[in-house]
């Protein structure tokens, strides 16, 4: 099996943050003395990633993705556990890391914004020191793929958010990285745009075999582009493996959709949870075990047009898995 | 009257404890407010030292009470709304200050009194030291004394206004910068700061006394100094009321030209 | 190194080409200035000969010294530096750190505000001025020395620049820390030495207008003593290590490395 292109063991963060209140008393207070608190942001985090994969991170805001993105990229040094990524070390900052990598974080630009955006390009192909023909390359791909000709000789200002970000997409990758580190990419984009920016980033995998660290909290993007994801919550792991495992893993329930003629006088809550009824339609929620059994019932006892049985949607898997932790937290 | 009083009452405590916090950016500022007037304290002295003496019928010491007065006048008198104001409306929520069924002045002269409150932490001691330092020789004349505290309120109410009043060009050009530069070079020496006025060329000095510069800053320290006669005084106030009236007319009526100004063309 | 600043420079330059209406708005800000600084020295030589021991075109010369220093300041350090701050508040230093290059020498020359070259010319012109109106007692050494000693004043006023930007890695509010830099300089449009000992010594150790201003004014004066000259060697040397440490230790406690 070749190397990992990325490694970590036990990676961890704590921050030493200062505590403050409000009012007038407070502030004076804090001239004399100042409390700080540690925050446990990621713990003893584990995991491989392969070269080419494209891996999702999924967490509430303050989850720790972002922080681990941080340690992988080499901007923030870790309080514990190692991390490796092309067999550097990251927080090392060697300049041949990181002219092999790439930071996007969406609502943040690199690009400079009163100048043209083929001028932060030009910026950027001198810090990366690529020479003329393969930087025009690049250059033409990107305009081609991402329709970037009328955008180019505008300054950063003029251009709307979307227009931007597709920009900013293309200035990280002129220098051809191998780990793309992606934060919340697609927020506050428009649907379109957000399935654009999705197709490109899978494109440039798939022609590179670039490997993607993303994060965000929208699940179309990881449904999209990941077929592995890494669920974090409070720091640490809850989930690492493919989409369909987490389904199987943390669903406990199945949706059973139902189609009939006529609803008169039928009680569904014998069958199971009722979720909706829209029409003639009737969802209800069953224990994943009881399926087939309730399914046959549902068969026998009614006269149906048509049924579905579905995994609950990902958010909701998701959104147990979280509310899970919370309680189990509370217990502690 | 009393709402207005109560007004100003939260006002001036949002500003303190905003200042409180901002305390190190007072501070900054405050090294500068004390060490332009030392420079030209310096500087005056060490020419009055080369020419025997005295150099426009001041002597070392006179150029010390002068300066150190000076700072202190200034530092009640000056204001910053210029610097900032197109920061403000460029990039601030300045439609959000016009919804408030008050003048946004009002609450631009409260942070300018509670700068000044609570700056005197640092203003008080060095004037202590520099009259330690630079022994100034204060001349102490009772009625002078009493009358420089009005002027200085006058002063800084017609450096409020008419600083106020220039900021609002922001409405109407983005090249503020410039503005605000030619305006500060002719305070610097037409308020007495560059070099007492009577040091000036002559026909600077006949300016300075119509125009309202020197109001602002040289006449309130000139009184506390004992520079000036009965008579002289009694013409200075008269012209410091004048320049009052002239600049409430003005602020006013820019006003009114700039809310047109800012609605026509937006924020 | 170069090559990143030549075209760092051409970017800023080729930006700025497109408005010329700046370039009128600073040649008026330009003039301005210099009315005022040039101004006062006229006052203050219509009521005397000599101030300190300098006379009034060696003064000029001071100005003009003056002029060059700040011109070059606001041409680079300033809007980068100030760039700098707003990144590391803003989070988007990030990107900077992500770079192939050294941090230090993006940040330091990542904005060049072009027109402030005005300012450059302005001071050289005065200085020109001043030194033809001198006549023979310059020589070549001084001009040399000249040459030299604002190299190395402008060496030492970038230390102190970044060293005050650094402390924006612990300190979120600094966007007018430079302001503090800007109160001092202003006395540099005097001969340090005419101030009395504890401003001199806040003047020429502690914030190094000294050096940036009059030392390389009484070079082209004829007036540097090798002392002085050997001196502002060491202090650059010593500031422009004790700096890049001081980077360096921001940098790691911007990442959170302990120690």
């Amino acid at each position: 099996m070749p190397a990992p292109a990325i490694h970590v063991q036990d990676l961890s963060k704590t921050f030493n943050v200062p505590v403050r209140e409000a009012g007038v008393k407070a502030a004076l207070r804090s001239l004399f003395k100042r409390e700080h608190r540690d925050v446990k942001a990621v713990e003893a985090v584990s995991f491989d990633v392969s070269p080419g994969e494209i891996v999702g991170f999924l967490g509430p805001n303050g989850a720790g993705k972002t922080t681990t993105l941080k340690m992988l990229s080499g901007l923030l040094h870790p309080t514990g556990g190692t991390a490796k990524v092309l067999g550097h070390v990251p927080f090392r900052r060697e300049k041949d890391y990181l002219s092999k990598i790439t930071l996007v974080m969406g609502q943040r630009n690199q690009l400079v914004w009163d100048i043209p955006v083929v001028d932060s390009f030009e910026r950027n192909r001198a810090i990366y020191r690529m020479d003329a023909g393969e930087y025009r390359k690049m250059l033409d791909e990107m305009t081609d793929l991402l329709d970037l000709g009328p955008l180019l000789q505008k300054p950063t200002r003029n251009l709307s958010l979307g227009e931007r970000m597709k920009c900013e997409i293309a200035v990280s990758l002129l220098h051809k990285p191998q780990v793309l580190f992606l934060d919340e990419p697609t927020i506050g984009l428009d649907v379109t745009m957000q399935r654009r920016i999705r197709s490109f980033i899978q494109e440039y995998n798939r022609s590179t075999g670039a490997t993607v660290l993303l994060t965000s909290h929208y699940m179309a993007d990881v449904e999209a582009l990941c077929k592995r994801v890494i669920i974090i919550h409070h720091g640490k792991i809850l989930f690492d493996g493919d989409l369909s495992e987490l389904v199987q893993q943390f669903s406990a329930y199945k949706t059973i959709t139902i189609d009939l003629e006529e609803m008169d006088g039928i009680n569904f809550t014998r069958f199971g949870e009722v979720v909706e009824i829209e029409g003639l339609q009737v969802k209800i929620r069953v224990p994943k075990a009881d399926t087939p059994r309730i399914t046959g019932e549902i068969l026998a006892e009614l006269t149906i047009q048509d049924l579905t049985v579905e995994d609950p949607p990902i958010e909701e898997i998701i959104d147990r898995v979280f509310s899970q932790t919370e309680i189990e937290l509370e217990k502690e | 009257m009393t709402d207005f009083l109560n007004l100003y009452k939260a006002f001036l405590r949002i500003s303190t404890t905003m200042m409180i916090q901002y305390r190190a950016s007072g501070l900054i500022w405050m090294i500068g407010a004390v060490l332009d007037p030392i420079i030209f304290l310096v500087v005056w002295s060490v020419a009055a030292r080369a020419s025997g003496g005295t150099v426009g019928g001041m002597a070392p010491s006179d150029f010390a009470a002068y300066y150190i007065v000076l700072m202190l006048v200034n530092h009640l008198t000056f204001t910053w709304i210029m610097e900032v104001f197109q920061y403000r409306v460029q990039y601030g929520n300045f439609n959000a200050e016009l919804l408030r069924p008050v003048h946004p002045i009002h609450m631009d002269i409260a942070d300018n009194i509670a700068y000044k409150l609570v700056m005197t932490v640092v203003m008080i001691p060095a004037v202590v030291i520099c009259v330690w330092l630079f022994e100034p020789n204060f001349v102490f004349i009772p009625w002078a004394l009493a009358a420089a505290l009005p002027a200085v309120l006058l002063a800084f109410l017609v450096r409020f206004f008419l600083e106020w009043t220039l900021a609002l060009v922001t409405f109407w050009t983005t090249r503020t910068q410039a503005i605000n530069r030619t305006y500060f070079g002719v305070l610097m020496f037409m308020s007495g700061r560059v070099a007492p006025i009577a040091l000036l060329p002559g026909i600077l000095q006949d300016v300075t006394s119509v125009l309202p510069f020197y109001y602002m800053v040289a006449f309130p320290v000139e009184l506390a100094v004992g520079r000036l006669s009965p008579a002289e005084a009694m013409d200075g106030f008269m012209i410091q009321i004048l320049w009052l009236a002239a600049a409430l007319g003005i602020i006013t009526s820019t006003w009114r030209f700039a809310l047109k100004r800012f609605s026509a063309v937006g924020g | 190194m170069l090559r990143l600043m030549a075209v760092f420079f051409r970017l800023g330059m080729l930006n700025e080409l497109a408005y010329r209406a700046n370039f009128w708005v600073q040649t008026f800000e330009s003039l301005i200035n210099a009315i005022m600084v040039l101004g006062a020295v006229g006052v203050v030589f219509s009521q005397t000969n000599t101030l300190g021991d300098w006379m009034v075109w060696e003064l000029t010369a001071l100005c003009g010294v003056y002029f060059i220093m700040l011109g070059g300041i606001n041409m680079i350090l300033s809007p980068s530096l100030s760039q700098f701050i707003d990144d590391v508040r803003q989070g988007t230093l990030d990107f900077t750190l992500t770079k192939p290059e050294d941090a230090q020498l993006l940040v330091s020359i990542s904005r060049v505000q072009m027109w402030k070259l005005l300012d450059v010319m302005l001071g050289i012109g005065v200085v020109g001025y001043a030194v033809r109106q001198l006549g023979d007692q310059i020589s070549w050494t001084d001009a040399s020395l000249f040459g030299v000693s604002l190299l190395l004043g402008g060496i030492i006023v970038y230390s102190f620049w970044i060293m005050l930007a650094t402390l924006a890695f612990w300190f979120i509010r600094v966007e007018n820390i430079f302001f503090i830099f800007w109160s001092m300089y202003n006395a540099g449009r005097w001969p340090v030495t005419i101030y009395p000992g504890w401003l001199k010594w806040i003047l020429t150790a502690i914030v190094p207008i000294a050096f940036a201003v009059t030392v390389p004014a009484e070079a082209i004066a004829g007036r540097l003593s090798i002392d002085t000259l050997w001196l502002a060697v060491g202090l650059a040397g010593v500031l422009l290590v004790a700096s890049r440490q001081f980077w360096k230790f921001g940098v790691k406690h911007y990442a959170g490395a302990s120690a």
